[in-house]
């Protein structure tokens, strides 16, 4: 109370003086006085020992804050061993971590003329691509006997609307039937929290197998087949936020989409499924829309030392941040036309 | 109390050397006495060379797992972050954004802490950020750190467009674990002594702040009025 009445007055001398003799007195450093002293301090120290002292744990510790050290002596006088250092790593390869050969979609797909040069080129390197993917495909045959390139783009298509369906409704036990691991988490990051209206209209192509290659992981008979199939379809896509405000899309709105969409099999297994595994997209792809959302423009300082590069570092993340749902969004429809 | 914790004590110092042969099943159960006594029983040096015999493992702490096996903390606020609304139509008001957040064991009283969290209620975020920095309480801080990581997650998971359009709809704060010491009292007496944390909980909501935040402060002819409706709406039992 006494404080704020010091500052009360303070604040009426400043109105009473004149601003020009003010002037050096503003400037000064703001001082605090303590207010709350003892009466007596002459025997603060044995006031002190009244307390019995305990230790307290301090809860706002972080893990990574405690040194090595710290650590170490900590638990050594709670007689904790430290962890066993675990070396051996078990892991189950179902899927592969990519693509191999990945098929390269013609530039302007569907628009380029056959007759020009450029198109020409581009007929010519599919043909000498082609052998090798009849090569895949009857190695494919070998393993399962029933699998024709034919019928396989309406399978495919099965597959496509079933792990984008469980996707829009969250199903994150039934999409693993028809999702690679590989796929997984591209498909179910950042859904958590939204709302996603998907449906498939139609397709306005029949799809069709562009692709097909066949590789070997740590054995030779541990293999997987790569499928590639060009879907040319209309879909619908809305995507709200937590809060239902919608963020991305329309459900007015049809867009016909061209994608060229990887699905695996790992085909030594009796029992593997054909699933979704990634999407191709090219290079030569115009960059995607910016979602219509206020951004915070931060210029690149290059700086050489390292906490200054953490900080910006930082800052880079926090525009990737508010740009990432944008971009989970229009995952899905790649291609745009 | 402090009679038997004394005899507790006599006895660990005239049982040591007895005990000390045969095996650790009789100490053990001695050493059940938590640590945060052992200071004040024997003044350390006792409890130092007892414990030099014992395992005295991690669970005879003051946080052992054993005796707080259903202390952890608020957990309830942040699942309110997690709830996902229904799709609005067109027409609709968007909804307001909202994001809950919270620290929890801060080392302040939660009744001291109270003050900072009821003067930022219903303040927008820039104000009250602005506000804490000449508040001149230790929970300040902690109150000031925490609307400001709120903020950020608003602006970064919570699709919040502008961090400045946010006011602080809801701030209170929770009793959190509260350690009993003793303080040392004339003729061989003691006093109890709570070391307490609290838990600071705020929600910050998208928009403007409300004009007033608690009820609209009314003029005296309001307030006759409503007393006079009041009066005037009374019941008299056994009336016509």
């Amino acid at each position: 109370m006494e404080k704020l009445m010091s500052v009360k007055n303070c604040l009426k001398l400043v109105q009473l003086l004149p601003a020009p003799a003010m002037a050096p007195a503003l400037q000064l450093q703001q001082v605090r006085h303590r207010q709350t002293k003892h009466w007596k301090p002459e025997f603060k120290r044995l006031r002190k020992q009244k307390f019995v002292k305990i230790d307290l744990p301090n809860f706002r510790e972080k893990a990574e804050d405690i040194s090595k050290e710290e650590m170490r002596s900590r638990m050594k006088e709670r007689g904790v061993l430290p962890p066993r250092p675990w070396m051996e790593r078990p892991f189950h390869i179902s899927c592969t971590g990519g693509i191999f050969e990945a098929y390269v979609p013609p530039e302007g797909d569907g628009k380029k003329s056959l007759i020009s040069s450029s198109g020409a080129k581009q007929k010519l390197e599919f043909l000498e691509k082609k052998s090798k993917s009849l090569m895949a495909v009857r190695k494919i045959r070998s393993y399962e006997e029933s699998f024709s390139t034919d019928e396989f783009g309406d399978h495919a298509q099965e597959i496509y609307i079933a792990a984008h369906t469980h996707m829009a409704a969250r199903e994150k036990y039934k999409i693993r039937e028809f999702v690679s691991e590989r796929c997984y988490p591209e498909m179910m990051h950042n859904v958590k929290d939204k709302t996603i209206h998907w449906r498939f209209l139609q397709s306005l192509e029949p799809p069709r197998v562009v692709h097909a290659r066949v590789t070997e992981v740590i054995t030779k008979e541990n293999q997987f087949a790569q499928v590639t199939v060009r879907f040319h379809t209309q879909q619908m896509l809305a995507i709200y936020d937590r809060f239902g405000r919608l963020m991305h899309g329309s459900e007015i709105l049809t867009k016909d989409v061209l994608e060229y969409v990887v699905f695996e099999k790992h085909i030594s297994n009796e029992y593997g499924k054909w699933r979704l595994h990634d999407k191709i997209i090219p290079d030569w792809l115009p960059p995607k829309q910016p979602a219509p959302i206020t951004y915070r423009l931060i210029e690149d300082v290059i700086e050489e030392t390292p906490t200054q590069i953490e900080a910006s570092k930082d800052k880079v993340e926090q525009i990737a941040a508010t740009s990432i749902d944008s971009n989970d969004a229009s995952t899905k429809s790649s291609l745009a036309i | 109390m402090h009679k038997v914790l004394r005899q507790i004590s006599q006895l660990r110092l005239h049982s040591k050397p007895l005990l000390e042969p045969s095996s650790g099943n009789a100490i053990q159960s001695l050493a059940v006495v938590p640590a945060v006594h052992h200071p004040m029983l024997t003044g350390g040096q006792v409890s130092v060379s007892a414990s030099r015999d014992l395992h005295t493992a991690a669970g005879s702490g003051g946080l052992c797992a054993k005796w707080n096996k259903n202390n952890h903390g608020p957990r309830k606020w942040l699942e309110y972050n997690k709830t996902v609304h229904p799709p609005q139509q067109n027409d609709e008001e968007p909804r307001k954004a909202y994001v809950c957040h919270m620290r929890s064991n801060i080392k302040y009283s939660p009744d001291k802490m109270w003050y900072i969290a009821a003067f930022v209620r219903g303040m927008s975020v820039d104000e009250a950020l602005k506000q804490l920095n000449f508040v001149l309480k230790k929970g300040a801080t902690d109150v000031r750190e925490t609307i400001l990581e709120a903020q950020e997650m608003a602006v970064h998971n919570h699709n919040v467009e502008y961090k400045s359009n946010l006011w602080i709809a809801e701030s209170f704060v929770g009793k959190g674990r509260v350690f009993k010491g003793m303080r040392r009292h004339a003729r061989g007496r003691y006093g109890h002594v709570e070391y307490k944390h609290c838990h600071y909980f705020v929600r910050l909501e998208e928009g403007e702040p409300p004009v007033h935040y608690y009820q609209e402060p009314q003029t005296p002819q309001q307030q006759y009025d409503q007393w006079m409706e009041q009066m005037r709406s009374r019941k008299i039992i056994n009336s016509l």
